[in-house]
């Protein structure tokens, strides 16, 4: 192995790209970048789908050629594929899809022997750096497991092994925690902080988890083929000054429409409103917001620092030019008012041959709610979406919809129902126009109706000007509402969304979001939606998490936090001139649950000013400074972490008591 | 070539293929399942031609005559009709590929030294079967003059039989088949299946492994590797030349218990081709897994490449010889055509390098050239 010498230190620059140019035949998939990563650090790129990471991480890999632009990777140009060999052993890539790369017939052993020998690694070296990584990710139970039997998180951290078994000075990891729930996430970035700090190893990562921004060193925001910002978090923080103020108000509908008239990002999470205001003074921000309200009395008003996302979405609208168009929900005749539940499972069970997907789910949904299903890939979502809808039978329990059973209900209730499938369901041949008369003759609506529809659907979802162009060419973000259109051509009482927000950009999002607020608001429709993104849950009146088959926390998002810090404490952020080594050190100090992000601690703490002082105490024995400490708000994965963390120590707790 | 990672990259593939239960379907068991379905069921030869007769003399000669059709294995005789109205029905049917009717008065005017005609009426559905139908027919036909000849000669001349027959036919002809004395269609079809085997069997499988790991994106741990384009490409065909001789084996040990096509050639000659043909077919799976990227395509595009002109073109049904001269053209571009010489060559007339070496080198130089076409195929850094 090619040790570093001493004589001739290794470039602080590990990649430099200069107007970087792809294209695929007429599709300009990056126009222009320049990117610089400094050794040492974990370089992450954020974007929707289809802003250009993968293009970008593949040509720096030497995997993909380019148009026009320079790549230098160890200050070898990557022009041709010999100069790429030249840096490949110095390389770890890791290709986009969970797990997509490895071998599904192989054990986990043998995938990693595969990609040793691939590199050459000696065989005793192998053996000691299988068992070193085998054990730091705790996959040393599941050796001669095949690849196929492992769960999303374990496939996952698998994968992470095989990129970094021949120890490359730089890992290119293609989003790596995409699809995979809060606490494989944090246990990877855990484990890829600690590698950083044991072989000084430097990592490009991409991630469309905007919430994930927090944890790199420096980043770029990419967005269709551009970078929007780049820089360390604090930088690009410093590019969107303001603030973000949230408040409960009532009415809730009239209180948005006021603040549109000045407010570019108004977002309703639930009861709450989230305002960004450029005003960085807290006190004159409120001010503001309390000026657009006029006589409506904000409750509950705080003013906060922005999150990365919300800057992310600043420079987005800038870029645009011009604000978002605001949904405008036109009146449709409303057939009904329901009364009672909209939808309702109790004890649902579904076992597919010994496993069980989905284990005594019981939660209930009011007309005019938004309840949000909370989950990894694989946690038994979708099954019971499939089991309400009446596609799949449930082995026990039952689930009323519309005030039917699913069991006995006909085909009458898919007429109250609306469903839109993770994969849009769309047919991407046809037009936007077809795809909505196709649908409408679908639920045998006549021309009438259907000419009413398509107006409505088109005006809701914004798509004046798209009528005509064929839904393969549409952005994801317009693919998107339509296929919500399509959803709701037949007035559907009930919305049933599984996944409907994956790779859509920020702005499309929230867009969506608008639009699903207004459903519920003013046409009372209920909407169940399915999410692995725990930042966007935070706009669902009603959350339930699912872990494994098992709901395993129920409520509001503020009262789910609430209970969390009742039961253990107060998220407490601590910045320190070297995480690694503080993270290191407090851990042997006593502290458990610690999570790095980026620069900052974070953990969860009972009595935050008296643990402030224990961990200055024990940093400054170190010689390690504390640059700052905070208390934040919880996030919804902190919830999630939490609620899993104890669901797993109370498992292993009781089959520990099995085995004694 | 750093042949610690051609080890790495065949014994994954090896692993990948013997544990994926269809991928160890197509490569070791639909190779023999072929072989014994078609080995059965493509037989070429005509007999037991199904037929009905009229006979309107009902005289002893007229049976003495039909008889000869009963006897002969050649033919199965149906049904006696009253009249030749029901043998359209017959025909039409199938039930009956060819009716005899002797005509009345039969006996009486051989007897009389007056000429007699027997109407023979064959399905010429298919001309090859009613070409061969006639030629028994008229082979039973001359046995019957000749004894009536011989008979007559016998009475009138007072000769012995033995000498009547002598001056009957002073001109004997006596035929021996070569290679294949017994003019058995098996033996000449059992050693083209292993050809047809192979050739469908090998390119396919190439194609679906390779293309795979183009689908699920493992193909970028190739890409971002030190492993070289060769050293990933012999890697990956081993495992695929290796199952395919396991199957020439298993193909030619079939060909010899199972249908007792006997091997009279050199051994290692049939070995070394066999090598030069499995290189072949998989260099063709290689080359078709390049261009496509999908598993479809794949299967789609080897199916058409190679399995249709392998069926049509390769000799396996009809000698290439017998071909037109535009369908003799594409027969000599594809590689099936050459390595069936040789396997017919070589298990039935124990021909040797001698006149074979034409073929081998055909086959070699496909294995070269679609060596070549794959490599240069090949990139580690596609614009894609």
């Amino acid at each position: 192995m090619d040790q570093p010498e001493i004589l001739t230190p290794p470039p602080a620059q590990v990649v430099r790209v200069r107007g970087f140019v792809k294209q695929y035949k007429q599709h300009i998939a990056v126009s222009g970048i320049d990117l610089e990563i400094h050794k040492g650090e974990i370089y992450g790129l954020i974007g929707p789908d289809g802003a250009g990471k993968s293009s970008l991480m593949k040509a720096i890999a030497g995997v993909l050629t380019y148009e026009s632009g320079t790549v230098e990777v160890f200050e070898t140009m990557i022009d041709t594929e010999r100069a790429a060999e030249r840096v490949k052993q110095r390389l770890g890539f890791l290709p986009q899809g969970l797990g997509l790369n490895l071998y599904p017939d192989l054990s986990v052993d043998e995938n990693i022997d595969f990609f040793a020998r691939l590199r050459l690694v000696p065989e005793h070296e192998l053996a000691e750096r299988k068992a070193r990584l085998l054990a730091m990710t705790r996959l040393d139970k599941f050796r001669a497991r095949a690849m196929k039997n492992l769960s999303g998180g374990m496939k996952q951290k698998l994968g992470l092994i095989c990129t970094l078994i021949h120890e490359p000075e730089l890992a290119i990891l293609d989003e790596p925690t995409t699809g995979v729930d809060p606490v494989s996430r944090r246990d990877f970035w855990a484990i890829l902080a600690e590698l950083l700090q044991e072989r000084g190893m430097t990592v490009l990562v991409s991630t469309a988890y905007m919430d994930e921004a927090e944890r790199f060193h420096r980043l770029s925001f990419l967005s269709s083929g551009k970078v929007l910002a780049s820089g360390t978090p604090a930088e690009v923080h410093a590019l969107v000054p303001g603030s973000m103020v949230t408040f409960e108000a009532t009415p809730q509908l009239e209180a948005i429409s006021r603040l549109k008239t000045g407010c570019t990002q108004v977002e309703a999470l639930g009861p709450v409103l989230r305002v960004f205001t450029e005003d960085t003074n807290p006190v004159s921000a409120a001010q503001a917001i309390t000026s657009y309200l006029g006589d409506i009395e904000p409750q509950q008003l705080h003013v906060d620092k922005l999150d990365l996302e919300d800057v992310f979405v600043a420079l987005l609208l800038r870029e645009a030019d011009q604000p978002p168009p605001s949904p405008e929900l036109p009146t449709a005749s409303v057939s009904s008012v329901n009364h009672g539940l909209a939808i309702e499972a109790k004890e649902l069970i579904r076992d597919f041959g010994t496993f069980r997907a989905v284990d005594r789910v019981s939660f209930q949904v009011k007309p005019g709610e938004i309840f949000g299903l909370l989950g990894a890939n694989g946690a038994g979502k979708t099954t019971v979406i499939k089991m309400l809808n009446g596609i799949l039978p449930p082995t026990g329990g039952e689930g009323w919809v519309a005030g039917e059973d699913m069991k006995t209900a006909g085909g009458a209730i898919k007429e109250r129902i609306g469903y839109m499938s993770q994969a849009f369901s769309l047919y991407l041949d046809l037009t936007v126009e077809e795809n909505i008369r196709l649908f409408a003759g679908i639920y045998g609506l006549d021309r009438r109706a259907t000419n009413e529809r398509f107006a409505w659907i088109v005006s809701m979802a914004g798509l004046q000007g798209y009528e005509s162009s064929l839904t393969v060419r549409l952005p994801m973000g317009v693919r998107q509402r339509l296929a919500l259109g399509c959803a709701l051509v037949h007035q559907p009482r009930v919305l049933f969304l599984d996944e409907p927000t994956s790779g859509v950009d920020p702005i499309g999002r929230r867009h969506f979001w608008d639009i699903l607020s207004r459903l519920a608001r003013e046409e009372g429709v209920a909407i169940l939606i399915t999410t692995h993104y725990m930042s966007e849950a935070e706009h669902g009146d009603h959350l339930a998490l699912m872990y494994a088959g098992r709901i395993v926390a129920e409520g509001s998002p503020a009262a789910m936090k609430a209970q969390v810090e009742r039961e253990a404490g107060q998220l407490l952020e601590v910045v320190t001139d070297q995480p690694g080594l503080a993270l290191r050190q407090l851990e042997r100090a006593g502290f458990a649950g610690i999570a790095l992000f980026g620069a900052q601690l974070h953990l969860l703490s009972r009595d935050p000013a008296q643990d402030e002082v224990r961990i200055r105490e024990s940093l400054a024995s170190e010689g390690l400074h504390v640059l700052g400490a905070a208390i934040r708000p919880l996030s919804l994965e902190d919830v999630f972490v939490h609620r899993v963390m104890a669901l797993e120590r109370r498992d292993r707790e009781t089959t520990k008591g099995a085995a004694a | 070539m750093n042949l610690r990672r051609v080890a790495a990259v065949a014994s994954k593939e090896w692993r990948e293929v013997t544990r994926d239960r269809m991928f160890l379907l197509l490569a070791f068991v639909m190779p023999a399942i072929w072989m014994f379905v078609f080995g059965y069921g493509l037989v070429l030869d005509v007999e037991h031609i199904s037929f009905v007769v009229v006979d309107r003399d009902h005289s002893p000669l007229s049976r003495d005559y039909l008889y000869r059709f009963y006897q002969s294995r050649y033919f199965d005789f149906q049904e006696a009709l009253a009249g030749e109205g029901d043998a359209d029905v017959w025909l039409q049917s199938g039930r009956a590929r060819a009716v005899i009717i002797v005509p009345e008065k039969f006996q009486e005017r051989l007897l009389s030294g007056q000429p007699a005609e027997v109407q023979t009426l064959i399905d010429g559905t298919f001309p090859l079967r009613a070409d061969i139908t006639k030629s028994y027919v008229i082979a039973i036909n001359n046995a019957f003059n000749q004894e009536l000849l011989v008979d007559f000669l016998a009475r009138t001349r007072g000769l012995s039989r033995g000498e009547a027959q002598r001056r009957t036919s002073p001109l004997g002809i006596e035929v021996r088949y070569l290679y294949n004395e017994e003019v058995r269609s098996t033996w000449s079809t059992v050693p083209a299946l292993i050809m047809f085997s192979l050739m469908v069997g090998s390119p396919l499988l190439t194609a679906l492994g390779v293309v795979r790991e183009k689908e699920t994106g493992s193909i970028y741990n190739i890409y971002s590797a030190t492993v070289t384009r060769l050293e990933f490409l012999v890697g990956k065909l081993i495992p695929y030349v290796m199952i395919s001789a396991v199957n020439v084996a298993v193909l030619w040990l079939m060909a010899v218990l199972l249908f007792a096509v006997p091997f009279k050639g050199s051994l290692w000659l049939f070995i070394a081709s066999s090598i030069l043909f499995v290189l072949t077919s998989t260099g063709i799976g290689l080359v078709v897994s390049l261009l496509v990227s999908t598993q479809q395509a794949a299967l789609i595009i080897t199916v058409v490449v190679s399995t249709v002109p392998t069926i049509l073109f390769s000799g396996l049904i009809v000698p290439v010889s017998s071909l037109s001269r535009a369908s003799q053209f594409q027969a000599h571009l594809f590689p099936g055509m050459y390595y069936t010489n040789i396997t017919r060559g070589t298990f039935l007339q124990n021909v040797g390098l001698a006149v074979l070496w034409t073929d081998i080198l055909a086959l070699a130089i496909y294995a070269v050239v679609l060596g070549t076409i794959g490599y240069h195929l090949f990139t580690k850094r596609p614009r894609t």
